[in-house]
């Protein structure tokens, strides 16, 4: 794999594009996400295995081991954007799965038993990786597709926190199903672990997080650079290929992107930005352009999006890479969350928020209203609700969503009024 | 010796009314520790010279839950939290709160900063099989004691929690035996008994509770078997705790001769051992249990082995499956679940189930409907 | 031997239905009144069917409740679940029927059915009112028109508009929107329609579906709910002018069967 990663080297070099102009940093994102899943294809083809990871389970393994995996969140947010998850959830359902279930896993469990995908496409596992610091949903989830196949299954635990720090002894045994998946891994592909190759796509790991917070700290500016939703396109290069420097490449690019647009006064929200809000939750995906018209038609930019930060793992050793993958928004505490939230709301100087009722997300919607309570008691600000769903169209109703964010640009209206009187 | 009339008649006066109970230990001068499902270790706070209550929600609407939760979450966690609002849980000392479901892990935190009582915290690991997943454990209980320590305000001696584990392990040998007489006897313990005498146990100290079930248990071995015309069902699921819901088990002769339910059987399969560390033996206790939705397996195929067994064990002509609305650990398990049963020669019954449940219609319906199914079935056999 | 005359009666949530059988083979009299369990409707469907037949209760040999009021039907010796007496009228009518789909008022259920006519499996919709009658009189009411009225608009739609949301209240929502925006009613009903199908398709892919595939209920004489539904489902759908009157066929059949059984017994 060391190998391969310096081919690639060789080419970006070759790449007539990478002296002269710079190619856009939305393009040298998309093009490395297609890169995950076409190397995962021809890696299949050529016979070799191939996994399916949990978007959370340390990356960090599989890159060091040169192992190809692909992501079942990823594919099922892709088949949900392109209007396939009602598709590829009825099928779920016909197998006997629930629709109150998780709409991305009823699509990755449907896509596993045969359902043809032609939205985003990926290879059949192998093996797969499950890990729970998004949810305990993965973990029947990744049962349920292992049993289908007949494959192993290696289970990541990472305890749930009640408290804002993570125990010493919770990060020994997290250490310790660390080494034992490496083993697995190891035994399962006959790889051999190279410390010095780990350390390298460690660099590389933090190097992309460290480059993707600093692009979404870009939201901080007012008038914003950008149209917070254009984060959410960018999710799939930290999911899935936080390890690899072109992933890192990328998202330096994109914020200087940013920073110069702040010094030429650009900005991709092409509209006025008359309140600036935090989106709270997963987007829907099939209805990421329905979620944005209401929006621009009343110039209201998303600046704070809690999603897309949840993905930058910053560490410096070992114990610290067990600690940043306890800070998932669903394994942290309430106090941790709401710190988290209110941060980014007074970095990213919103008005208001808006907080998305996810029926797949359990875990996430669970403690949304005492959140909001809280909001609104710390940071003074209007915060309006919507029922809906990242991947399942059945539970999302637009003029429920039309009329919540017209209450809340006529709250922020108010509230606005009442600042200017004072 | 008691009668089996009278036995089950005391079970089912603490079942109905665990205020009583929580109101008898406190005059007493024992603390109580309510403990929220799943896997509580009940021994510690036994150890500390406590009283765990156990917490399964109550029959009701939440109204001051819903404060707290939307409308898709489980009635358990809503009735539990609806029960710290609403008074229900005064006289608790604290509450043991674990969080094995998407479901729990925010309930956990409305819990702690809604509800008026302390909380304890547990996180249960899933690897529990390994070495490094028994250390962990064991220094969460570790901890755990600690925390119990400072309520009960003694200390706890490795003895005391030897001694809690000896009354535990009875415990459950009763309650599985118990479960084994009801199948041998269908027909003799009616299914709301069945459920009544489980349920006691989580608001009765464990040894009163034993006493009392070997009691019962002796004059069960003593009494005949029942002519018995009816079916046999095992049920599986998070809970069936509607006495109304139970009767029609009972009205359509439908006996439960097994059962696979968390509030009953699941927490009652494995004991711990009683030499040695005992905290160890409580770590290795909990990494012994399995079948379970809301438990990683490690083997990924041990749930529908173990279905398979309890059904020809207990000679099932059928399993029902009581399907807590918006469960989604039992619902995600419910595919290969079904496949067990229809590999085990059974009849399947899934029955949505929920707290705030007052219209049993649908499943007067479906109960109904599946003993005449079983009927049918029986002639076309004979 | 004498004529036996046996009544099947069904308690509905919305409708009591009824049906008098000569022999458990021939159909004698049907009535259907349009209201069900705790209204004056099961009396009143009881007295038109017998008037209808020119009998008296005394002549049935056997009266047999089914449906959600049965219990509550003093006049019925016996009664059994509308499941069973669905499968056992569907039965009587097709008998070649190995699946059956019934959407009533408040539930709907997908019945498979043995080579022989036994119920061997079923499943019933849960927890919302999305997929059953209630779904399509909550929006006929919308649309200011009879529930019967939809099917006739619906076959006019020149394209179908999309109702998305699985939710009641959701797609009440939706539908409004849709009016107000100026759209074609026709379209919207087509539309209405379709949802409704593939709700109930879903349900019925749990326990799976095989020919021949029979509808029963009201909503059985929609043809576009029909259509809809059979072209999710991808089978052809049978149904009959007694499509509402299944589940009181099939318990007067099983009160037929009853008689034959007692005699048998007292000839023993």
């Amino acid at each position: 794999m060391a190998e391969q990663k310096g081919e690639f080297a060789e080419k970006n070099r070759e790449n007539p594009s990478a002296d002269g102009e710079k190619k856009e940093a939305k393009l040298m994102l998309r093009e490395v996400v297609a890169k995950v899943y076409e190397e995962a294809f021809e890696a299949k083809a050529r016979g070799e295995l191939v996994g399916w990871s949990a978007s959370k389970f340390p990356a960090e393994i599989c890159e060091t081991l040169g192992l190809h995996v692909v992501y079942p969140e990823n594919q099922a947010a892709g088949i949900a954007a392109r209007h396939g998850g009602q598709r590829l959830c009825e099928a779920a359902e016909a197998m006997g799965y629930d629709n109150d279930i998780c709409g991305y896993c009823r699509i990755s469990l449907a896509y596993a038993a045969g359902v043809e995908a032609e939205e985003r496409p990926m290879p059949q596992p192998d093996f797969v990786l499950c890990c729970n610091n998004i949810c305990n949903c993965m973990t029947k989830w990744y049962e349920n597709i292992a049993r289908m196949k007949n494959i192993p299954l290696i289970m990541f635990d990472v305890p749930y926190n009640n408290t804002p720090e993570v125990s010493q002894d919770a990060v020994d045994y997290m250490k310790g199903q660390f080494y034992d998946a490496i083993q697995q891994l190891e035994a399962i592909s006959g790889k051999k672990w190279d410390e010095q190759r780990f350390a390298e796509v460690c660099r590389n790991a933090n190097r992309s997080a460290k480059a993707w917070l600093k692009a979404c700290s870009y939201c901080s500016v007012k008038p914003s650079p950008l149209a917070g939703f254009d984060l959410f396109n960018h999710m799939a290069d930290i999911v899935t290929a936080r390890c690899r420097v072109e992933t890192a490449e990328g998202f330096e690019q994109l914020a200087e992107e940013y920073e110069a647009a702040v010094k030429e006064g650009h900005s991709t929200w092409h509209y006025d930005e008359n309140y600036r809000i935090m989106f709270e939750g997963i987007p829907c995906w099939p209805e990421l352009k329905k979620l944005f018209t209401p929006l621009k038609s009343k110039g209201i930019n998303t600046t704070a999006v809690v999603y897309a930060p949840a993905f930058g793992f910053v560490y410096d050793d070992l114990d610290g890479l067990m600690r940043a993958y306890c800070k998932a928004p669903n394994s942290v505490c309430l106090e941790t969350g709401v710190e988290w939230r209110e941060t980014l709301c007074r970095e990213n100087q919103v008005d208001g928020a808006l907080v998305h009722y996810n029926r797949s997300c359990k875990p996430w919607s669970g403690y949304m209203p005492e959140m909001e309570r809280r909001f609104r008691r710390d940071l003074q600000i209007p915060v309006v609700s919507f029922d809906g769903d990242q991947a399942d169209p059945r539970n999302y109703s637009d003029e429920q969503y039309q009329t919540r964010v017209e209450g809340l640009f006529e709250e922020m209206e108010m509230a606005k009024g009442r600042g200017e009187e004072n | 010796m008691a009668s089996i009339k009278e036995c089950l008649s005391e079970f089912a006066h603490v079942a109905r009314h665990p205020e009583e109970q929580l109101k008898k230990y406190r005059s007493q001068g024992m603390k109580a520790i309510g403990c929220t499902p799943y896997y509580a270790p009940e021994e510690l706070i036994e150890a500390a010279g406590m009283v765990p209550f156990g917490l399964w929600g109550k029959a009701g609407v939440p109204k001051k839950a819903r404060e707290y939760f939307a409308s898709f979450y489980c009635s358990l966690a809503q009735m539990n939290m609806e029960m710290a609002l609403d008074g229900s849980l005064d006289g608790l000392s604290a509450v043991l709160f674990s969080v094995l479901c998407d479901t729990l892990r925010p309930a956990s935190q409305n819990f702690k900063v809604g509800a008026d009582i302390p909380m304890l915290f547990l996180a249960h690991p899933q690897n529990r099989r390994t070495g490094y997943g028994v250390t962990y454990f064991a220094q969460l209980l570790e901890n755990l004691c600690t925390e119990l320590e400072k309520i009960s305000d003694r200390p706890i001696g490795e003895e005391d929690i030897r001694r809690a584990i000896r009354i535990y392990n009875e415990n459950r040998r009763e309650k599985r035996r118990f479960c084994t007489l009801c199948a041998e006897k269908a027909g003799l313990i009616s299914a709301v008994d069945r459920h009544l005498v489980m349920k006691a146990s989580y608001f009765m100290r464990k040894e009163e509770h034993s006493r009392l079930l070997r009691e019962l248990n002796q004059a069960l071995e003593a009494a005949a078997v029942p002519d018995f015309s009816g079916f046999r069902v095992v049920t599986s699921g998070i809970l069936l705790d509607s006495e109304k819901l139970l009767q029609l088990f009972d009205q359509y002769q439908l006996a439960i001769v097994g059962d696979d339910l968390a509030q009953e059987s699941r927490g009652i399969r494995v004991d711990a051992a009683e030499e040695g560390d005992p905290i160890r033996a409580l770590a290795l206790q909990f990494s012994r249990q399995n079948q379970d939705p809301l438990l990683y397996d490690p083997t990924i195929y041990s749930r529908s082995s173990y279905i398979k067994r309890l059904i020809r064990d207990s000679h099932a002509d059928g399993l029902v499956q009581i399907m807590m609305v918006f469960c989604d650990p039992e619902e995600l398990e419910f595919p290969d679940l079904s496949r067990a049963v229809s590999e085990a020669g059974a009849s399947l019954l899934k029955l949505s189930y929920s707290h705030e449940m007052v219209d049993f219609g649908q499943a007067e319906t479906s109960l109904e409907t599946f003993a005449a199914m079983l009927s049918e079935k029986r002639e076309m056999g004979t | 031997m004498d004529e036996v005359y046996t009544l099947g009666v069904d308690v509905g949530s919305t409708a009591s239905k009824c049906v008098i059988l000569r022999d458990g083979r021939e159909i004698v009299a049907l009535s259907l009144v349009p209201y069900g369990a705790g209204s004056s409707g099961p009396g009143r469907a009881i007295e038109e069917v017998l008037e209808k037949a020119g009998k008296t209760t005394s002549e049935m040999a056997e009266i047999l409740a089914t449906g959600y009021g049965r219990k509550q039907l003093t006049i019925a010796e016996q009664s059994m679940s509308e499941l069973s007496c669905h499968a056992r009228g569907a039965h009587f009518l097709f008998p070649g029927v190995r699946s059956v789909i019934d959407i009533g008022g408040q539930d709907v259920k997908v019945l498979s059915i043995g080579p022989n006519g036994m119920l061997e499996n079923f499943v019933m919709n849960d927890k919302c009112a999305a997929g059953t009658g209630r779904f399509l009189d909550v929006m006929a009411h919308i649309l200011e028109l009879r529930t019967d009225e939809l099917a006739d608009y619906a076959e006019c739609a020149q394209k179908e508009i999309i109702i998305s949301s699985t939710c009641t209240v959701f797609a009440e929502s939706e539908v409004i929107s849709q009016l107000a925006a100026g759209c074609d009613k026709a379209d919207l009903i087509r539309g209405i329609c379709v949802a409704i199908a593939s709700k109930v398709a879903g349900l019925a892919r749990r326990i799976g579906v095989r020919d021949e595939l029979v509808m029963t209920g009201g909503v059985a004489h929609n043809r576009a709910v029909r259509n809809a539904l059979a072209e999710a489902l991808g089978h052809p759908i049978k149904s009959h002018e007694y499509c509402q009157h299944v589940g009181a066929l099939g318990a007067a059949l099983f009160a037929w069967q009853r008689c034959h059984k007692l005699a048998a017994e007292n000839s023993n």
